[in-house]
């Protein structure tokens, strides 16, 4: 019989397995970030990439939570905030939680 | 043994919420990655889905969407459909009530938790 410590260790075995498959896609949108955020540093931001950043800023705040990665939610929900604006009001500051969400998500080891 | 069918265009959402809802309550999952795959999963299910979890921005066809088009087929009508999205603002929240959707959750859920949330929504608790 399972105990409920094999159980966990179990699920969290497994919950890794989907971590691992899917963190390619994950890298693959917080590089569309860091490049969204670049063009409004640059006052570049095509209307397509804004929206396309803030389409894949809200799926990373949906998802990151999920794997345990609270802080990843976190700063992918004020991205998805700043986005959501016509107009990036702090190109910085959105710079700043791009770099910050990569540091969170994959620290350099 | 419930049967739950999870729509969503995510499919790590999908396997998670899986893994979550067979492992931690051992219900039946069925999956589809759209709405309108959605559909055509509860319309062909048999026995029919216990409830569906859905999320709400989808490409092509929205969960409201969705929703509306299921409340269109007599079959599918009494099932509750809970949303599950990442809009956490009043405002969408305050969209989605009277729309006759049976509970809204949030992502990101915490997989040990889902079932539990999900039951709760749905008075199953004491079943």
């Amino acid at each position: 019989m399972t105990s409920d410590a094999e159980f966990d260790e179990q699920n969290k075995t497994m919950l890794a397995a989907i971590w691992q498959r899917h963190r390619p896609v994950v890298l693959e949108r917080i590089n569309l970030l860091d490049k969204a955020a670049a063009a409004a540093m640059e006052d570049a931001l095509s209307l397509e990439m804004h929206e396309e950043a803030a389409g894949v800023a809200h799926k990373l705040a949906g998802s990151l939570g999920m794997y345990g990665y609270d802080e990843g939610t976190r700063v992918a929900r004020e991205i998805e905030g700043m986005l959501l604006e016509d107009v990036v009001s702090d190109p910085a500051r959105l710079w700043g939680l791009a770099v910050e969400l990569r540091r969170v998500v994959f620290p350099v080891m | 043994m419930r049967r739950i069918l999870i729509i969503d265009d995510e499919e790590d959402i999908r396997e998670v919420a899986a893994l979550s809802l067979e492992t931690t309550a051992g219900w039946e999952v069925l999956t589809a990655s759209s709405g309108a795959e959605g559909i055509r999963v509860a319309e062909s299910s048999t026995p029919a889905p216990d409830a569906i979890l859905m999320d709400v921005m989808m490409p092509e066809m929205d969960g409201p969407t969705t929703f509306r088009k299921m409340q269109e087929n007599p079959a599918l009508t009494h099932i509750p459909v809970l949303l599950l999205t990442a809009k956490v603002q009043g405002v969408d929240q305050r969209r989605f009530s009277g729309m006759g959707f049976a509970g809204v959750l949030f992502k990101p859920f915490d997989p040990l938790a889902l079932a539990a949330q999900i039951a709760e929504k749905l008075g199953w608790v004491n079943e």
